[in-house]
């Protein structure tokens, strides 16, 4: 973006307008299968993941929440992905196949507008999404009895959802790319099967076959923003990563108390990174 | 108690207590009560602040009442005792120098047949440390240690060559290990050892006796060391989660009984290392709970002849490993056709005996990768590292050989004592008011955005 290209962007940013096409996307996001979809299958896996976690607990009283929260962590970081993949790479692309987006442009709406409006939109849908399906297992976590952490179950869901916007920002850049909604799709899923399974599997094949140093392992770790999410959560809920074996207590004897912040900073600028290329590419013109 | 009271009574008829004279401020003299003590006397102390840096040179008993404070402010040891049949009972005993080297310590003894019972010990490096006392009692006390780095700390309890000794009920807290040096036949019965680096630690101890204690939250819950003929029952081993942070350790260690532990939430349950160390030996371990631990059971690949029946596996993220690659067998999963119960046991039981029918079978590729390369372990409960064990499973090719083969596993739990209901009995209010802000906060943000399209402002202005 050039400097007078920025100026046009911030002059034309009407919140009102923006408040507008967020809205109608919450809309359009309720009334979609999708979305229900999505709701009802993050929901219920949580719901069912917190009432299976939770029983063996009683034997003991121990590890009651450590269960739940790691099998949310792995919940979350295979379905919100997916979700906020596919909602934001058919976001733009659907609509420019369906020929809405240039309908919506012909109005006196700056491409910004639009486009910040969109993600918005998408990102209160995700975030009720997450926090429902949060929110259904913290219920039965209580309903069983289950001593939880409040503050790190609200650390680990604001997590989820700060995945969920940052998967979000790539499916918009995925979206600004193609042209057909199908297209996009596909595009995402495979980009999905890369964050969700291929990175990791691939940095474990790297560092046995090359003997990765400690540092190395970390650091193509959290190249991977669904992996940089992980160790975040893992880190607000346990308070350190030494659970995950020499590489985890590498990681908190260099970091110390720092940890959770570096984490939770990396896993930030996968959120910010993604969605700005987006917007820059969105906005500096192209067909609609 | 009620004899107590009696022996508190008598002494105070026969012995003069000295009335503290002096300014808050000022110091009792204890050493020259000890000193004008006839031997075999009882000293009461009442409640006040009293010179610690005394010695014991004689038989004595010294009782506290409304726990007088014995207080050597920061320097060397706080009461030594050389003579035997020396009795310590009801003291606060505070402020040991923090010298390692010189050993400061609360409670030293270098003397048989003596008990120190029902005191606390307040910033000291060594809290009670016997040297050649046989026939000793440790009961009841409460060892705090001094707040110090984990390495310049000094040991809660340590034995040295005092055989026969008695070690319970007491608490220790902090400080470095509760340790036992070359001292047979001692009885570690009701204790409670929390944040030490190794919370019992035995070398060259042999035929003692370890049971209902509560190893918690240290760096490693036991180690135990060349020892032989130990017997470790009832004791819960929980949340030991160092940088081993093993729950229970052994090395070349025979002829160990080990039997209804609760092996909780540690790094690792129980690590297995040349033991049994005696060819002919073999180590039973039975209806222990291993739970909720990272790796349930850790073995070197050489250890064998170790019999697991009637134990409890449940969610262990792995419930047995080894320690390093190398071939693994000669360890027995079952005795006389009972097994073990294994919470991932997928098989059936048709017959209803109670025992699967189809064997129990720990080859998760996964797990086998960690063994190997243990940093791989940051991959842990990943989707990734779940793919590897289900592509193992689909393909035999990739299949290891088996960990543990259990061919009578148990289809019901063991029956076993519950503990630790404090954090699951009361209503999470907390965690259920957010959850129920969260569901609230969803359902308005999509909610709010569908209602206001009926009144959408600019709807005249469109049709």
């Amino acid at each position: 973006m050039t400097a007078a290209q920025i100026e046009t962007v911030t002059e034309r940013l009407q919140p009102s307008l923006v408040g507008v096409i967020a809205g109608k996307e919450i809309r359009d996001a309720v009334a979609s299968k999708w979305f229900w979809m999505w709701t009802v299958a993050f929901a219920g896996l949580a719901a069912f993941m917190a009432a299976a976690a939770l029983p063996g607990s009683q034997v003991a009283g121990f590890g009651s929440f450590g269960r739940t929260a790691a099998s949310l962590v792995a919940l979350s970081q295979i379905i919100i992905p997916l979700m906020g993949l596919t909602l934001g790479a058919y976001s733009i692309a659907g609509q420019r196949e369906s020929g809405a987006l240039r309908f919506l442009l012909s109005h006196p709406i700056s491409r910004s507008e639009a486009f910040i409006g969109t993600y918005l939109g998408l990102a209160v849908a995700l975030g009720a999404t997450v926090f429902g399906g949060f929110g259904v297992a913290g219920v039965i976590t209580v309903a069983q009895g289950g001593g939880a952490d409040a503050s790190s179950f609200v650390r680990i869901a604001l997590l989820s959802w700060l995945l969920a916007i940052s998967m979000l920002g790539f499916g918009m850049l995925i979206s600004t790319f193609t042209r057909r909604g199908n297209a996009a799709l596909g595009v995402s899923i495979f980009v999905w099967l890369v964050f969700a399974f291929l990175g990791d599997l691939g940095v474990m094949a790297t560092s046995v076959a090359t003997k990765l140093p400690m540092w190395g392992l970390l650091v193509s770790a959290v190249l991977n923003p669904v992996e940089a999410f992980r160790l975040a959560s893992l880190t607000a809920f346990s308070g350190s990563l030494d659970v995950l074996g020499p590489a985890g207590r590498y990681a908190v004897d260099t970091f110390g108390d720092q940890l959770g912040w570096i984490l939770f900073t990396v896993a930030t600028v996968w959120a910010v990174i993604p969605t700005l290329a987006a917007w820059a590419r969105f906005s500096s013109g192209g067909d609609v | 108690m009620r004899v107590f009271v009696v022996v508190l009574l008598l002494a105070t008829a026969l012995i003069s207590v000295p009335v503290a004279s002096a300014t808050p401020d000022e110091l009792i003299d204890f050493q020259a009560l000890i000193d004008d003590a006839a031997p075999g006397s009882v000293i009461v102390l009442e409640s006040g602040r009293y010179a610690g840096g005394v010695t014991i040179d004689k038989p004595l008993t010294v009782l506290g009442r409304d726990w007088p404070i014995i207080d050597s402010e920061g320097r060397g040891t706080v009461i030594k005792v050389t003579a035997p049949d020396v009795t310590i009972e009801g003291l606060i005993i505070r402020g040991s120098g923090a010298s390692l080297d010189r050993e400061d310590t609360g409670i030293a003894v270098d003397a048989p047949r003596v008990t120190i019972r029902g005191n606390r010990l307040e910033e000291v490096l060594f809290g009670i440390f016997l040297r050649k006392a046989s026939n000793s009692v440790i009961a009841d006390n409460i060892v705090g240690a001094k707040e110090v780095f984990i390495a310049n700390r000094g040991d809660g309890i340590r034995l040295w060559e005092s055989e026969q000794t008695l070690v319970e009920g007491n608490l220790v807290i902090g400080g470095r290990d509760t340790v036992f040096w070359f001292s047979e036949d001692i009885i570690v019965r009701g204790n409670e050892i929390t944040g030490g680096r190794y919370g019992l630690h035995f070398m060259y101890s042999d035929d003692a006796v370890i049971e209902n204690n509560i190893l918690s939250r240290n760096s490693v819950g036991a180690f135990m060391m060349y020892s032989s003929g130990v017997i470790l029952r009832g004791n819960i081993l929980a949340e030991n989660f160092g940088p081993s942070g093993y729950g229970l350790g052994l090395k070349d260690m025979d002829q160990v009984t080990i039997e209804g532990n609760r092996f909780i939430g540690n790094r690792v349950g129980m690590y297995l290392d040349n033991s049994p160390y005696d060819h002919n030996d073999y180590q039973y371990v039975t209806g222990n709970l291993f739970a909720y631990n990272k790796t349930g059971v850790l073995m070197q690949p050489a250890v064998k002849r170790n019999v697991f029946s009637r134990n409890a596996f449940i969610e262990n993220a792995a419930h047995v490993g080894i320690a390093s690659s190398g071939k693994f067998s000669g360890n027995e999963w079952s005795i006389d056709g009972v097994g073990n119960y294994w919470s991932d046991f997928a098989g059936y039981d048709a017959g209803g005996d109670g025992i699967g029918d189809v064997s129990y079978r720990v080859d998760d590729l996964y797990n086998t990768l960690t063994d190997a390369h243990p940093h791989l372990r940051f991959f842990q409960d990943t989707p990734a590292a779940k793919m590897i064990a289900l592509a193992a499973e689909m393909f035999p090719i990739f299949r290891p050989l088996p960990l543990v083969e259990d061919d009578f596993p148990l289809i019901n739990r063991p029956p076993m004592k519950s503990f630790h209901g404090g954090d699951g009995g009361s209503l999470n209010v907390a965690l259920l008011l957010i959850s129920t802000l969260m569901i609230a906060g969803a359902g308005m943000a999509v909610l709010i955005p569908s209602r206001r399209r009926r009144s959408y402002p600019n709807k005249e202005a469109i049709t």
